[in-house]
């Protein structure tokens, strides 16, 4: 970088062609930017491409040209490199990170009470909540329905008490989400109260179920779903106090 | 090999451990540090451009909202302003102030153009009916692209009147007849500041306006 090889009158000189010529350049190039625009002959990857290619094109000449780092010691180069390079990698990171809000239609999400009747020869698992004679019972054990409904069936082991009569309403929820990594269903009616929260294996296209005994019959507006991805939180249905 | 900072070091500047101009390397630093101002913006600007593509079920049609007529030609303004500056800081290692004065006219001119096209443009999107992208709200709607599109490309406008007026300073101290080429690492730091102006909008121009044609 020491020592004068030409006269700095004269290599000012010619830089003045350097200078003209890489404007005639840029300005070329936005032009070519702009009639590739016009055109519409180019698919949007394809554009976005040539435009990438053209704005590192015009960056790098003005950079390195009308800024003098052609010319200056490589420390200046490092100083802007590590701005750039640091503003390049937080872009990166930030377009990754990008989050949306989770998005539930209104038919993805349902709540409504489980009417299965009794039948006879059905398997039953532990669990299992049928409607006999106006009453709710949950399966307390595996087993395969007799003939006629009785609480009392045969386990294998004689008689066991396979039926259980129960104080309140099965409920079928049911959820359909675009993504998320929280999700909490919770009933808005005191009276009859329902809280499930999770977290769901798969965030995205997230789809769930479940079944809650609640004290009564409730439909999904007594209800309230809200979904939490890492940067946004959609409830539906939308409180209108918040 | 000679340079305009070589000139400068051995004629006027302070010999530091570097070999580089205090001066030149902190405005190196900042804009560096500016780099990563603009990138936050950019970045910003892209994400929500994304999120917001649509407002309810209506998609935001910011094609019609833009004139790339008037921001091609405020392109063009902003590139030929870098090559009067870049003459201007060859003009004044050279030692000819007429020249340097000249050229620091030329491209505060360009500049004070590129920014009467922004306030119009500006103007244009808030007060033209049916063509908002206001702060914070589109058609009654949350919006978050009107904010991020001001906050950027305004940002980048400050930048350029910045630049003006540190041009306009050293356009009047040309008349006081103190300018000499000691001043030449300064006008070069001053120079430096505007290309730089230039080439975020070198990257500002085809994400933010171009780029909305390609879909």
């Amino acid at each position: 970088m020491s020592g004068h090889a030409e006269d700095p009158v004269l290599e000012e000189s010619k830089r003045f062609f350097t200078f003209f010529n890489l404007s005639m350049i840029l300005v070329a190039i936005t032009g070519i930017e702009i009639v590739i625009i016009y055109v519409e002959t180019f698919e949007g990857s394809t554009i976005i491409g040539i435009l990438f290619a053209t704005s590192i094109l015009k960056f790098v000449g003005v950079v390195w040209w009308f800024m003098h780092l052609r010319w200056d010691k490589f420390l200046n180069t490092v100083l802007f490199l590590m701005g750039l390079v640091i503003a390049l990698a937080t872009y990166f990171a930030v377009i990754y990170m990008a989050d949306t809000h989770p998005v539930i239609a209104e038919e993805d999400f349902s709540v409504n009470p489980l009417e299965g009747k009794w039948e006879a020869g059905k398997d039953y698992v532990k669990g299992d909540y049928v409607l006999q004679d106006d009453s709710y019972f949950e399966a307390n054990f595996d087993h395969k329905a007799p003939s006629s409904f009785s609480a009392q069936v045969d386990s294998g082991k004689g008689l066991s008490t396979a039926w259980t009569e129960v104080d309140g309403v099965p409920h079928l929820f049911k959820w359909k989400v675009s993504h998320g990594d929280l999700i909490e269903i919770n009933s808005n009616d005191p009276s009859n109260e329902f809280f499930h929260q999770y977290e769901p294996a798969e965030k995205e296209n997230i789809e769930g179920t479940k079944i809650a005994l609640l004290k009564k019959e409730a439909t999904k507006e007594k209800f309230r779903i809200r979904i939490r991805s890492e940067a946004y939180l959609t409830v539906w249905p939308e409180d209108p106090n918040q | 090999m000679s340079d305009p900072a070589t000139h400068a070091i051995e004629h006027h500047e302070p010999v530091t451990s570097t070999g580089i101009p205090s001066k030149k390397i902190l405005m190196w630093a900042f804009l560096g540090s500016d780099c990563m101002f603009f990138g936050t913006l950019i970045s910003t600007h892209l994400i929500y451009r994304k999120i917001s593509a649509t407002v309810g079920s209506t998609t935001v049609d910011i094609r019609n909202i833009f004139d790339i007529e008037l921001t091609s030609f405020s392109t063009f303004i902003l590139l030929a302003s870098s090559l009067f500056m870049a003459l201007a800081v060859s003009a004044i290692h050279k030692g000819n102030l007429k020249s340097t004065r000249w050229m620091l006219l030329g491209t505060i001119i360009f500049g004070s153009i590129f920014l009467a096209c922004q306030v119009y443009e500006f103007t244009h999107f808030v007060t033209h009916e049916g063509h908002e992208l206001t702060l914070s709200h589109y058609q009654d709607q949350d919006h978050v692209f009107g904010s991020t599109f001001y906050v950027l490309t305004g940002t980048h406008g400050t930048h350029v009147a910045i630049g003006v007026f540190w041009l306009l300073g050293w356009l009047v101290y040309s008349f006081t007849g103190k300018m000499s080429t000691a001043d030449a690492m300064d006008i070069e730091c001053c120079g430096l500041y505007w290309h730089f102006v230039d080439i975020v909008w070198i990257i500002i121009f085809p994400v933010v306006y171009l780029m909305e044609y390609a879909f």
